[in-house]
């Protein structure tokens, strides 16, 4: 059996011509009671004539005999698929799609049909959704004034207008879906005061359940699940509500009501997840690409001794505004005991500058490479020895073992993953060579041992490529291979490293 | 019997392969977890209970409930020609394994000696150290609903870790059901003994669970399930976050098993009870975090232990206004 698409019930119900075709389209082959389903708008009626013998007009009105057994199927589907989509959305998180929340409108309309999957009649392909997309109801609220921009005061003024028009707010919930899907068109999906004066668009003490019975059932259901919608939108943003939320709430739906209920989780979950990040992020993250990956190094960098250095910052634009400038971003970070490591290297081991690896902010990429030796082989390992200082009066060295005793050890029986130091990390707006050469000898004037020692770089992805060497500087013998950018930086270099 | 139980283990596999789309809403089928180790069949595609995570503080949404198995890290294998053969072969190896669970029960649970296992206090559980490592897991991704992440596991550097990377991608599939998408998982399977029966960890000398992973700064999820013997288990987990630094020095997670939340279906639940470590199924990490691009776990292993220092048992309060129940 066919699925009519919501915007074809809706044709149908408002009774367009195009809703006659679609009626007509459908698929008879469900078996016909003797009473014919009646069908809704006067023009479909007209468009059919006759109501045809074995029609099977998905969940019409119930003809003059009373409901068929299909229909009375379809209807059941319908309401339980809505009464469960209510109670899995009244929990914390309700991913509830829109579509089964407005498909059941009770016995006068068209119910969709169950969505069974497979269509008995194979159909041509239906055309792209941009072009067959009718505008949403109340539409027209959200059209941009010309020379207008969206931002939060254009969206307000839009909430604002809906209830102005239409004093007894028909299709709030309408209007409430909508305005949720354009928030993040207008930049407003965190804004605590929107949310709340979404919620104000609902009318006040109509929902509240007023007997026993009407508490029983959910009183109002699509309202209920439109609520839950506006909550579940601000849990996904991270929107922590507030007292207005809270009053709103008790004011349209009632403190027994599933709206509420989710703002009582929402307040108990929010507030034990709240410093649940060791590494937090801040929430708004710099737009300076400097600043961003100053961020990131002191993210990644654990010792907070280490510097950071600006070894060259992205040139301004020319008066031309041409889009790129020549010169990029050139962050490093370096602590003193990686700058210690790094003059004790021996020249002749070779240092790798590896990368670009991705380092993820949030919802921000940046990408760093690092310098880094190989771990020697054990044979070549020094053992550092502190010269001896001994005093008359205090051992300067104590050989206490202050392990635990035999029977607690709480080492792993598995030999950890050692790979060589890192030196340095940096992050530059370019990820070529020439970029990478910059950084390096920004970083011969505090190492100078940097100079002796052969550099190879090690880049991966398509904008790693390989230059003419320079003094002091060898070029990598594997070329980079032609990997897409999703594929992982390390597998490259696991295959070079193993080269 | 070997024979019946796979007849009737190759059956219900059939029989649940016939029909996809078992119910529009997830909510109320019921959904087996149930990995066929065999060697007649690729272990793949079996409806299972992957439910995606999203990450947000307290939010969870649990309608992907389908899960498949898109392990790429075997090459395909060519199956025997010789259906006896194989038949045979599978007899002898799941006698083999009886075998095995007999003379280990003499020396000791899991076949390590009394002492050994009860003096212990740090325990690896998951290495990845070579190839067969990778088969213990299973990743999935929301493909199996129709979107559009993917996710492949592999071998990292000189064989010495892990790497689960990929792309996730948050276009929710139009298939009218689904809203959101976008999620990526790597789950453990189940440990099988003789006749495939399923056997679960007991890690109830333990309190903390170890990860030594490096990953990319994005926020993880880490599930862990009990037993599954009863239908309505196989949708409950317990979740923890955890969170990864990114750069290129190895990251330490420890997470006391006290932490991990309840949930059934993929939604929190109200009532919240600790997590009992005798009989433990199988554990999760999920990457749900609704930030489209590419991504990479890399692990080393995963181990349990005991923390002498942490004497919490459970770290969440049961609140009387959302259970009057338990309070009465």
């Amino acid at each position: 059996m066919r699925q009519p698409r919501l915007r074809e019930v809706k044709a149908v119900s408002s009774g367009h011509a195009a809703g006659g075709q679609l009626g007509r389209n459908s698929n008879p082959r469900l078996p016909a009671s003797p009473s014919d389903p009646r069908i809704l708008a006067a023009s479909l009626r007209a468009a059919v004539g006759t109501p045809r013998a074995g029609f099977g007009f998905p969940g019409g009105c119930p003809g003059s005999r009373g409901l068929s057994w299909a229909h009375a199927i379809m209807l059941a589907r319908g309401l339980s698929r809505g009464w469960r989509g209510i109670c899995a959305a009244a929990l914390t998180g309700a991913p509830f799609s829109q579509v089964p929340s407005q498909a059941p409108r009770g016995l006068h309309c068209s119910v969709a049909a169950p969505s069974s999957g497979s269509s008995l009649v194979p159909r041509p392909p239906e055309p792209p959704r941009q072009l067959a997309k009718p505008p949403a109801p109340h539409e027209e609220l959200f059209r941009l004034a010309p020379g207008g921009a969206r931002d939060r005061a254009s969206f307000v003024q839009a909430v604002q207008n809906f209830g102005q028009h239409n004093v007894h707010k028909r299709g709030h919930v309408d209007f409430i879906y909508l305005a949720l899907r354009k928030m993040r068109d207008y930049g407003v999906e965190r804004d605590l005061a929107v949310y709340n004066l979404l919620l104000d668009v609902f009318p006040k003490e109509v929902f509240l359940p007023r007997n026993v019975f009407q508490k029983i059932f959910i009183h109002y259901p699509r309202q209920q699940e439109c609520g839950l919608a506006v909550l579940e939108q601000m849990e996904s943003h991270g929107v922590m509500p507030n007292k207005e939320t809270e009053f709103l709430l008790l004011q349209i739906f009632g403190r027994k009501s599933y709206p509420m209920l989710k703002f009582v989780r929402m307040k108990l979950w929010f507030t034990r997840f709240k410093n649940v990040n060791p590494f937090p992020v801040p929430r708004d993250l710099p737009t300076d690409p400097v600043d961003l990956a100053t961020l990131g190094l002191r993210r990644i960098e654990p010792d907070l001794s280490a510097k950071v250095t600006i070894y060259q910052m992205a040139s301004s634009r020319d008066s031309t505004g041409t889009a790129d400038p020549t010169e990029q971003h050139i962050v490093g970070i370096q602590s003193p005991g990686q700058q210690a490591a790094l003059a004790r290297h021996s020249p002749a081991r070779p240092v790798f500058v590896e990368g670009p690896f991705s380092l993820w902010l949030r919802d921000k990429c940046v990408y760093y490479h690092i310098l880094r030796a190989d771990l020697e082989p054990p044979e070549e390992r020094e053992v550092e020895e502190i010269p001896e200082e001994w005093n008359l009066y205090y051992p300067m060295q104590l050989d206490l073992k202050y392990g635990r005793s035999a029977w607690d050890d709480y080492e792993f029986d598995i030999d950890e993953v050692e790979e060589g130091p890192v030196f340095a990390i940096c992050m530059a707006g370019a990820h070529d060579q020439a970029t990478l050469a910059k950084w390096i000898q920004g970083l011969q004037e505090t190492n100078p041992a940097l100079a002796q020692i052969p550099v190879i770089f090690r880049l991966t992805a398509s904008t790693g490529e390989l230059l003419a060497s320079s003094s002091g500087l060898e070029e990598p013998c594997p070329p980079p291979a032609q990997e897409e950018e999703e594929e992982e930086d390390k597998t490259q270099r696991q295959q070079q490293g193993q080269s | 019997m070997a024979l019946v139980h796979k007849l009737l283990n190759g059956t219900y596999i059939l029989s649940k392969c016939l029909k996809p789309s078992v119910a529009s809403c997830p909510f109320l089928s019921t959904r087996f977890a149930d990995y066929c180790s065999s060697s007649l069949q690729k272990p793949v595609a079996t409806p299972g209970k992957a439910s995606a995570q999203r990450n947000s503080a307290g939010g969870l949404q649990g309608d992907h409930q389908r899960e498949v198995a898109l392990d790429v890290t075997s090459p395909e294998e060519k199956p025997e020609v010789s259906f006896d053969k194989a038949i045979r072969d599978e007899i002898k190896e799941h006698f083999w394994r009886l075998k095995d669970e007999i003379v280990n029960h003499w020396i000791g649970p899991e076949g390590r000696p009394l002492q050994e296992v009860i003096m212990e206090q740090a325990r690896v559980v998951w290495q990845f150290r070579g190839k067969e490592d990778l088969d213990k897991w299973i990743v999935t991704s929301d493909k199996t609903i129709g979107g559009r992440s993917e996710v492949f596991l592999k071998m990292g550097k000189n064989n010495q870790s892990a790497l689960l990377y990929g792309t996730l991608s948050s276009a929710a599939p139009q298939d009218g059901e689904n809203s959101q998408s976008g999620y990526c998982a790597m789950i453990s399977r189940v440990p099988r003994g003789a006749f495939d029966r399923k056997k679960s960890y007991d890690w109830s000398q333990f309190n903390t669970l170890y990860l030594r992973v490096r990953g990319d700064g994005r926020p993880w999820m880490v599930n862990i399930r009990e037993d599954t013997d009863f239908i309505q288990k196989s949708n409950q987990m317990y979740s923890y976050f955890m969170f990864t630094r990114g750069g290129p020095y190895w990251q330490e997670v420890k997470i006391p098993f006290s932490k991990f939340f309840f949930s059934n279906q993929g939604r929190i639940r109200d009532a919240q009870f600790q997590l009992l470590l005798d009989k433990i199924s199988s554990i999760g990490f999920t990457l749900a975090d609704k930030v489209d691009g590419p991504f990479f776990l890399e692990i080393d292993f995963i181990g349990v232990f005991a923390d002498p220092a942490h004497t919490e048992e459970f770290a969440y309060e049961n609140s009387p206004v959302l259970n009057p129940r338990l309070f009465k």
